[in-house]
C-alpha cells in the first residue's frame, strides 16, 4: 500500500542524482545537513524525535522506531481504521474480505492463510508503562485487553517491522491515495518549525515549502544573504511574501526591509518569493527559470546516478539508464485491517493477476525488474539494492539461484514496463484495481504539471 | 469529390442542428472577434463520443443494455469464494482477456443512423445514415459501445465525467489555432494547428459557461505529442481539414494520463461567423489497443460497474468491430469513430523564445540518458 509518489518540486537536476562520493552508509538513515526543524512539543521520557529521509523529523521509541498512526477512513462501503482515543488493530487474524471496496462482494478468502498475520503482528501498538502518564498531546487509550497504548493527538500509535534503524519511514504513506486507496497509515511527524503562513509537505524530492495557500515559494540564486535584488520589474513575477507586522524571526527564518516599511520573509537567509506565472497550486514552473528555485526545508536522498529523468505527457518520470520510465507497485487487501501487499513479503497473487494474469512468465516479460548495475550499491534508507527471487517475488537468501539484484524504493522493488518504447511513455501507469490506488503499478512521476 | 464534401457539409450541419452555427455568413475580419493578422484561436470545452442516442434508447439498443462486472461476478461466482479465485481472477481478465472465454452476451448498437463522417468513401452495409441523410457514415465504435450505459449521455458516468473533465481539468486543455485566414466564412487556404494550453478556462459569473476571449498560453514542453499542423480549408464558415493522425489528449482522473490515438483524423468544424464559438467533430480511426488501455489504466472495475462496462466483453467488441488500420497480416488495428466537439474563440500566446532556450538547456542536461 501507501507511498504515493506525491508532485514534487524542480530540484535542480544536478543535485537529485546520487554521486559516487554521496555513496552512504544504508545501517542509517541519510540526513542532509540542512534538516528541517520541528517545534518543541512536550513528550513522554519514552519518545523522541528522529529525523527520516522522506517525512522530516518524526516521533519515535527510545529504540528509533517511528511512530505511526491509522486515521479512520471512509471506504466505498463503509469505514475502517482507528476512532480517536481507541485502537481497532487487534491480535485476531482476519480471514476474508470486508467488502469496503467496491465493485466486489464481501467474504473473499484472504490469499496465505497459513502465513497471514494479524493488523497488532503487522503494526505493534505502542504499550506504555503502567505508570505512565499522558503528557502534551500525548495521551494514553485502553486497548481491549486492557493494556495502556500511547496516543499522539488521540490517535493511537504503532510502530512497524518494516522499520529497521532509527529515522526509518518503510511503511510510511507520504500522501494518501484519496478514497479509492487504502485507509493507510501515517507518520506521527513532529511539527514542522514554520512561522504562520506557510506548509510543510513531503514530495519525494524533499519536504517543500508552500504558502499556507499551497503557493509553491521560491528563492533566486541572484540574492544575497536576507538581501532581495528582484526590482520592482522582478518582482510583478516574482512576488515577494511579505512578513506581517507581527511576525518575529526564529530558527532558520528571519525577516528583512526589503523597501521602508516592507518586510520580506527569508528561509536560511534566502528571500523568498512566489511566482505569478504559476498555473495552479505546488507548481513547479517557476523552478525551470534560471536562476530560481523551489524551496525545501529537507531534501529527500539523492536517486541512483544509473537512473535518468523523462519529460512525459504529464511531466517528469523517473527512468532507467536506458529512458524507460520506471515503476512502483502499490497494493493493499480489502480486510478490514487494510494490510499491505505489495512487501517482498506479501502474498503474490495480487501482483501477478495485475502483471501477467497470475503467469509468473508473463509479469517477467511484461514487468521486468529494474536490474542494478554489477558495482551498484545501496546509497540510503530510501534507495536500496535488494535481492529478490524473480518466480516469487520475495526476498532471494544470500547465495540463491536465479535472484537479480534490483533497486528498490522504500524496500519495494522497481520496475519497468515492456510497452513503452519511447522515452517518457507511460503505458504500464494506472494499470490495477480503483486505477492502481488499490492494487496495481504506478509510474514514478516526479513533477506532475497536471494534476491539479 | 465534390459529393463527399457535400456529405462532410451535411454531417457538421447536423452536429449543430437548431444552433445560431448553422447560418454561415460572409463574416468580414473586422467583424470578428479573436481574428487578428489572420490568425484566430479556440479552446475545447466539451468532448463526446458521436454515439446516435433516442430517448428510451430502444431503437438502436433494442435488446437492452450491457451488463456489468458486478452482473457478470454473480453469475461466474454465485457461491464467493477466494480472493484469487473470484476478484484477482477478474482483473486478470481486464487485462489478459483472452486466457478465458467470455460467454456474456454482447448486444451491439443496431440501426441505421449513426453520427461521424464517411472515413472511406464507400457506402457498406456496415455504414450508417446520418440523421440528415448523409450516407456512408463510418462509426463502428457506436455499435461497440452505443449500448452500454456507462458512455450514453448525460447519465453515463463515462460520458459525464469525461465532460466535465475537459473543462475542469488542465491536463485536457486542447488549443485550435487557425492561420493563414482570409476571410471565416470562405478561404481555400489556411493552416490548422493542435496545441496543448495549460490555463484554466474564464466562466461567466455562473461559473457554468465558458465565454471567449480569454487568452491561454500554449504548453510545449510535455505536449509535444499532441502538436499537430495540418491543411485545410472553409466552405461556407466549416473548417474542413486533411486527414492526419491526432493523439488526442483526453485523460479521466488526476494523474493519470491519457490519450486517443486517432489515425487519419480529419476535424470539422461550424465556425461561429463572429468568431466566438466552434462546433463539430473529429473522425478518424481510434487504435483499439490505445481505446482499451486507457480504460484498463483510467477506468477501474468499480468505475467500469456504474454503467454496465465489462472489458473482456468490450474487448471482444472492438476487436469484433474494428474496420480500419490493418496491420501487416491484415488484421485491422483500428476503429471508425467520432468525437463531437465544442470550442469557444480564446487568444493563443505561443512561448517566448527565451523561455524556450533556458528550457532547451536544462533538458540537453539528461540527453545522454535518452535512447
Amino acid at each position: 500500500m501507501r507511498q504515493k509518489l506525491l508532485v514534487a518540486t524542480a530540484l535542480a537536476l544536478g543535485t537529485l542524482f546520487a554521486g559516487a562520493a554521496s555513496a552512504a552508509d544504508t545501517a542509517r538513515a541519510v540526513i542532509p545537513a540542512e534538516r528541517e526543524e520541528f517545534a518543541r512539543v512536550p513528550m513522554p521520557a519514552n519518545i523522541h524525535v528522529e529525523y527520516s529521509e522522506l517525512d522530516g523529523p518524526v516521533f519515535a521509541t527510545p529504540e528509533g522506531k517511528t511512530l505511526y498512526y491509522w486515521p479512520h477512513t471512509t471506504m466505498r462501503n463503509g469505514v475502517t481504521g482507528d476512532t480517536k482515543n481507541a485502537s481497532a488493530c487487534t491480535n485476531e487474524k482476519t480471514t476474508h474480505t470486508a467488502g469496503l471496496m467496491s465493485p466486489y462482494p464481501p467474504g473473499l478468502e484472504l490469499p496465505e492463510l497459513d502465513k497471514r498475520k494479524s493488523c497488532a503482528e503487522v503494526w505493534t501498538p505502542y504499550i506504555a508503562a503502567a505508570d505512565a502518564k499522558p503528557t502534551g498531546a500525548f495521551s494514553l487509550v485502553t486497548r481491549k485487553d486492557g493494556t495502556k497504548q500511547w496516543a499522539y493527538d488521540e490517535h493511537a500509535l504503532y510502530t512497524s517491522y518494516l522499520d529497521k534503524v532509527p529515522g526509518d519511514v518503510m511503511a510510511a504513506t507520504t500522501s494518501n491515495m484519496g478514497s479509492d486507496g487504502p485507509a493507510a497509515r501515517e507518520v506521527a511527524t513532529a511539527p514542522s518549525a514554520i512561522p504562520p503562513g506557510f506548509l510543510v509537505t513531503s514530495t519525494v524530492l524533499g519536504r517543500q515549502l508552500l504558502t499556507d495557500k499551497n503557493l509553491s515559494v521560491y528563492m533566486s540564486d541572484r540574492d544575497g544573504a536576507n538581501k532581495s535584488n528582484c526590482d520592482a520589474n522582478c518582482a510583478r513575477t516574482w512576488q515577494p511574501v511579505i512578513a506581517p507586522a507581527s511576525a518575529q524571526p526564529q530558527g532558520d527564518w528571519s525577516i528583512f526591509e526589503r523597501s521602508p516599511g516592507v518586510r520580506q520573509w527569508a528561509f536560511r537567509k534566502k528571500p523568498l518569493y512566489t511566482s505569478a506565472l504559476d498555473s495552479g497550486i505546488r507548481s513547479l514552473e517557476g523552478g525551470d527559470v534560471p536562476g530560481w528555485q523551489n524551496v525545501y526545508t529537507q531534501k529527500a536522498p539523492q536517486v541512483p546516478t544509473e537512473f535518468s529523468i523523462q519529460d512525459s505527457i504529464t511531466g517528469t518520470v523517473l527512468a532507467d539508464a536506458k529512458g524507460r520510465t520506471i515503476y512502483y507497485y502499490n497494493c493493499a487487501d480489502d480486510s478490514v485491517d487494510q494490510l499491505a501487499c505489495d512487501q517482498m513479503d506479501s502474498p503474490a497473487a495480487y501482483r501477478l493477476a495485475i502483471c501477467g494474469g497470475g503467469q509468473v512468465e508473463r509479469c517477467l516479460r511484461d514487468w521486468p525488474y529494474v536490474e542494478a548495475s554489477a558495482n551498484a550499491k545501496s546509497i540510503s534508507r530510501t534507495w536500496q539494492v535488494v535481492s529478490v527471487n524473480p518466480k516469487t517475488g520475495h526476498e532471494a537468501k544470500a547465495g540463491e539461484p536465479g535472484a537479480l539484484r534490483v533497486w528498490a524504493y522504500k524496500g519495494i522493488p522497481l520496475y519497468t514496463n515492456a510497452h513503452d518504447k519511447e522515452p517518457g511513455d507511460l503505458y504500464g501507469h494506472g494499470n490495477g484495481e480503483f486505477i492502481s490506488n488499490r492494487n496495481g503499478f504506478r509510474a514514478f512521476i516526479l513533477r506532475d504539471e497536471f494534476a491539479r | 469529390m465534390k459529393n463527399a464534401k457535400s456529405m462532410l457539409l451535411a454531417g457538421a450541419a447536423i452536429l449543430l442542428g437548431g444552433s445560431a452555427l448553422s447560418a454561415p455568413a460572409a463574416a468580414q475580419t473586422a467583424d470578428v472577434l479573436g481574428l487578428k493578422n489572420g490568425t484566430i484561436g479556440y479552446v475545447l470545452t466539451s468532448a463526446a463520443w458521436g454515439l446516435h442516442q433516442t430517448p428510451d434508447g430502444k431503437a438502436e439498443c433494442p435488446d437492452g443494455y450491457n451488463e456489468g462486472p458486478r452482473e457478470q461476478f454473480k453469475v461466474l461466482y454465485p457461491n464467493g469464494g477466494t480472493v484469487e479465485g473470484t476478484q484477482l481472477e477478474r482483473e486478470s481478465a481486464s487485462r489478459y482477456p483472452l486466457d478465458k472465454e467470455d460467454n456474456f452476451v454482447y448486444r451491439e448498437a443496431k440501426g441505421q443512423v449513426g453520427l461521424g463522417m464517411n472515413l472511406d468513401g464507400k457506402v457498406d452495409a456496415n455504414d450508417f445514415t446520418s440523421p440528415d441523410g448523409v450516407k456512408g457514415v463510418d462509426n463502428q465504435l457506436f455499435r461497440a459501445i452505443g449500448c452500454t450505459r456507462l458512455f450514453r449521455a448525460p447519465d453515463g458516468t463515462f460520458a459525464n465525467f469525461t465532460e466535465m473533465w475537459v473543462r475542469e481539468m488542465g491536463f485536457n486543455r486542447i488549443l485550435v489555432e487557425i492561420t493563414n485566414v482570409d476571410n471565416l466564412a470562405n478561404d481555400d487556404d489556411v493552416t490548422v494547428s493542435l496545441y496543448r494550453g495549460k490555463d484554466k478556462l474564464i466562466t461567466d459569473a455562473t461559473g457554468k459557461n465558458i465565454i471567449a476571449g480569454g487568452s491561454n498560453r500554449i504548453e510545449d514542453r510535455f505536449s509535444k505529442r499532441f502538436t499537430k499542423t495540418m491543411k485545410g480549408k472553409i466552405v461556407d464558415g466549416v473548417l474542413q481539414t486533411e486527414p492526419t493522425d491526432v493523439d488526442w489528449v483526453w485523460s479521466v482522473f488526476f494523474d493519470h494520463p491519457g490519450y486517443y490515438g486517432i489515425k487519419q483524423a480529419r476535424i470539422q468544424l461550424n465556425l461561429a461567423p463572429h468568431g466566438d464559438r466552434a462546433e463539430g467533430m473529429i473522425a478518424g480511426y481510434t487504435d483499439i489497443d490505445n481505446f482499451y488501455q486507457q480504460l484498463v489504466r483510467a477506468w477501474s472495475t468499480h468505475h467500469s460497474s456504474y454503467g454496465g462496462m465489462s472489458q473482456p466483453s468490450l474487448f471482444r467488441a472492438l476487436h469484433r468491430l474494428a474496420d480500419g488500420v490493418p496491420d501487416e497480416k491484415g488484421v485491422n488495428t483500428a476503429i471508425s469513430s467520432s468525437l463531437n466537439l465544442k470550442f469557444v474563440q480564446v487568444f493563443i500566446e505561443h512561448p517566448a523564445p527565451k523561455v524556450a532556450a533556458a528550457e532547451s538547456v536544462q533538458r540537453a542536461t539528461i540527453e545522454p540518458a535518452r535512447r
